[in-house]
């Protein structure tokens, strides 16, 4: 028998257990993770994500990308197919949901209408039969720190939308869970409350150090609060990182269109640094011939009146304004150029009227060749 | 509240056609109400004359006694039966099913209710009398009339709960076991709580529908199970609509308008607070 072999390895395993342990608490780790509903219709696609501890993650895709089925399989409200998922490096396959140490925000709140907003907010703490005085102390420090101590009382048929938020919001968080998982939770507001909200929630999880994971369709929204993002598209996992790389370097054509407005085109590789593009013959940054499609967020855009373009640049375009939206504090211009190719720009509105193009205007446009993306298709 | 403004014209020809309505629906049981009231030729200023002679009567009071026992009893059971029915068909119907699939819950909950009740009834009797033959069991008395009552009453409990769950944001149930509620606590802290008015609807139901049930207890009962509808029903068959019989039908409207309005009250009340979702 080779005791001393196994001892050793256990020894190790338990010498290895206690800070690794630790480190994965609020861990989420998805391996090959597939949920399908009927032949035709499979909701997530072999999915692999690894999403840290601490971190405020966001899953952004179109609605019916499976964002929301990932999101309660994490939960434990339906089952993957195959694959698994380990919480703070703690496989979840035979756990239920009322194990599970995460806690759900819900779109729609989920609150409970019989019970009063503080019975609401201490319902997980009463069923995992905490004692009354923790109970208590627990739900009232939360509802301070989100406002709604003012309403303790009060049934949730008697709050704003805002409220009832903060509400769903206390009744998980009082339960300090390794994982919030919070669905489109601010779906149903309104634009300025939403804004408030967005600020508070990335303050909130900053502050108790929980893993956040946030579904939403708003790209927006994804990229105010996340520390990083996975789009998704039909089931499939597109692209995850930091919020500048996705926006910045998308992998694909669909992610760089469903973050924001794109210039994006065909384009083939030609020698020394240039591109064939439908615009003409551009000068870019880092050329790879294994890649067909460029692509140019419309705010990287330069834009010059007549006679105002700098010599003996790279990628100047002529061309006239067709269209202007004023935004506020932008303004999107479509241009056509001079070979009829149609460009998009936007242009801060920080100069007052001067800078402002009006349509059948001619202007420069400047394509810097470092602002060029090039994606795979 | 809103009301639509209808021209002149149209108020008049929609008071035309519902006037009759009306009528034709409430007068027959005013008529039968002021009826009761009529003393006797010969007992003039008795007004309740024929009430006193109802609990006089020793049959009247059996029959009522039995009818109370029967109503009570099944719709607790009923009760019991259709909220656990309609809690099942809705946690655990397919929410996915299309088609057919989707109304298997309607189905199963209308079937019985849209049965007429005299089928209903002569199945029972068959089912009923084929348990006897072949066991010796379930001989007819008040205990099958029991069973066929607590047969007819669960759907329709079931029907108000279903209704009730369908209403409510169904990620409230996910909700709790998401705040570590195990299925029995969700249950208990939950459900039961927040179909309460239905269940407490349901009941008053129930027990409507059996103490006026007729045709089902007529073919489910026994001798010596002579329920009030079946002792009204011979009386009149045997010599015709005597005043008692005015007074006796009177007390039972009065019984169905009161249970009605209990019923009422309880769904009504809450209707309000249980229906408010995030949005309104």
């Amino acid at each position: 028998m080779a005791g001393p072999l196994v001892s050793a390895a256990m020894k190790a395993q338990h010498a290895a257990s206690g800070p690794e342990v630790a480190e994965r608490r609020g861990q989420i780790v998805l391996e090959d993770i597939s949920r399908v509903f009927a032949a035709d219709a499979i909701a997530v696609d072999r999915v692999n994500l690894v999403i840290h501890p601490g971190e405020f993650f966001t899953l952004l895709g179109p609605s019916g990308c499976g964002k929301t089925t990932l999101l309660r399989m994490i939960a434990g409200f339906e089952t993957p197919d195959s694959g698994r998922i380990l919480v703070s490096g703690r496989e979840m396959q035979a756990v239920p949901a009322h194990h599970r140490p995460v806690n759900t925000v819900f779109q729609s709140y989920a609150l409970f209408p019989h019970l009063s907003v503080a019975e609401n907010v201490g319902f997980g703490l009463r069923m995992r039969r905490i004692a009354r005085a923790e109970r208590r102390t627990r739900t009232r420090r939360i509802m301070e720190l989100l406002q709604i101590d003012a309403f303790a009382g009060r049934n949730p048929a008697q709050l704003s939308g805002g409220q009832r938020q903060r509400v769903a919001l206390a009744r998980a968080l009082v339960n300090e869970p390794e994982v919030v998982l919070l669905d489109e939770p601010l779906s149903a507001l309104d634009a300025k409350l939403r804004a408030e909200l967005q600020v508070e929630l990335m303050r909130m999880q900053k502050r108790l150090g929980m893993t956040f994971i946030f579904v939403t369709h708003d790209q927006h929204e994804a990229l105010v609060m996340s520390d990083r993002i996975g789009v998704m598209q039909r089931g499939r996992l597109l692209q995850v990182g930091p919020v500048l790389d996705v926006y910045e370097r998308p992998s694909s054509v669909f992610v760089a269109e469903f973050l924001g407005l794109s210039n994006i085109w065909p384009v083939t590789p030609l020698p020394g640094g240039l591109i064939e593009t439908p615009l003409g013959r551009l000068a870019i940054g880092a050329p790879d011939p294994a890649r067909g499609t460029a692509m140019i967020r419309p705010e990287k855009i330069w834009m010059y009146g007549e006679g105002g373009a700098p010599a003996g640049r790279a990628n100047l375009l002529g061309g006239i304004v067709r269209e202007a939206i004023y935004m506020g504090a932008s303004t999107q211009y479509r241009v056509e150029l001079e070979n009829g190719a149609p460009l998009l720009v936007y242009d801060t509105n920080n100069q007052a009227a001067e800078r402002s193009w009006r349509p059948g205007e001619a202007v420069t446009c400047e394509l810097k060749p470092e602002n060029i993306v090039l994606i795979g298709a | 509240m809103m009301g639509i403004s209808l021209g002149k014209s149209t108020r008049r020809s929609l008071l035309a056609m519902s006037l009759p309505v009306y009528v034709l629906l409430y007068a027959p049981l005013l008529l039968i109400a002021i009826f009761s009231f009529a003393p006797p030729p010969l007992a003039r200023g008795q007004t309740f004359y024929w009430y006193a002679d109802l609990l006089h009567s020793p049959e009247v009071i059996a029959a009522f006694r039995r009818s109370l026992t029967l109503a009570i009893g099944s719709s607790v059971l009923g009760t019991a039966l259709g909220t656990l029915m309609g809690f099942g068909l809705y946690r655990y119907r397919d929410r996915r099913a299309r088609g057919f699939a989707s109304a298997l819950p309607s189905l199963i909950i209308y079937t019985p209710i849209i049965m007429p009740s005299l089928v209903f009834g002569i199945s029972e009797l068959i089912f009923f009398s084929f348990i006897h033959g072949a066991t010796g069991l379930l001989g007819a008395g008040l205990l099958t009339m029991g069973i066929a009552h607590v047969t007819f009453e669960a759907p329709f409990v079931a029907l108000v709960v279903f209704a009730r769950l369908s209403g409510l944001d169904p990620n409230m149930f996910e909700a709790s076991h998401d705040l570590y509620a195990d299925a029995r606590q969700s249950f208990l802290h939950l459900t039961v709580p927040v179909i309460r008015p239905a269940i407490i609807g349901g009941f008053l139901l129930a027990f409507t529908l059996s103490i006026d049930d007729f045709t089902i207890s007529f073919f489910t009962a026994g001798p010596g199970s002579t329920t009030l509808p079946i002792y009204i029903y011979s009386a009149v068959a045997r010599k015709g609509v005597s005043p008692d019989i005015n007074a006796l039908a009177t007390l039972m409207i009065a019984t169905v308008i009161g249970t009605g309005l209990l019923q009422y009250a309880f769904t009504r009340n809450r209707t309000r607070k249980l229906v408010a979702r995030p949005g309104d």
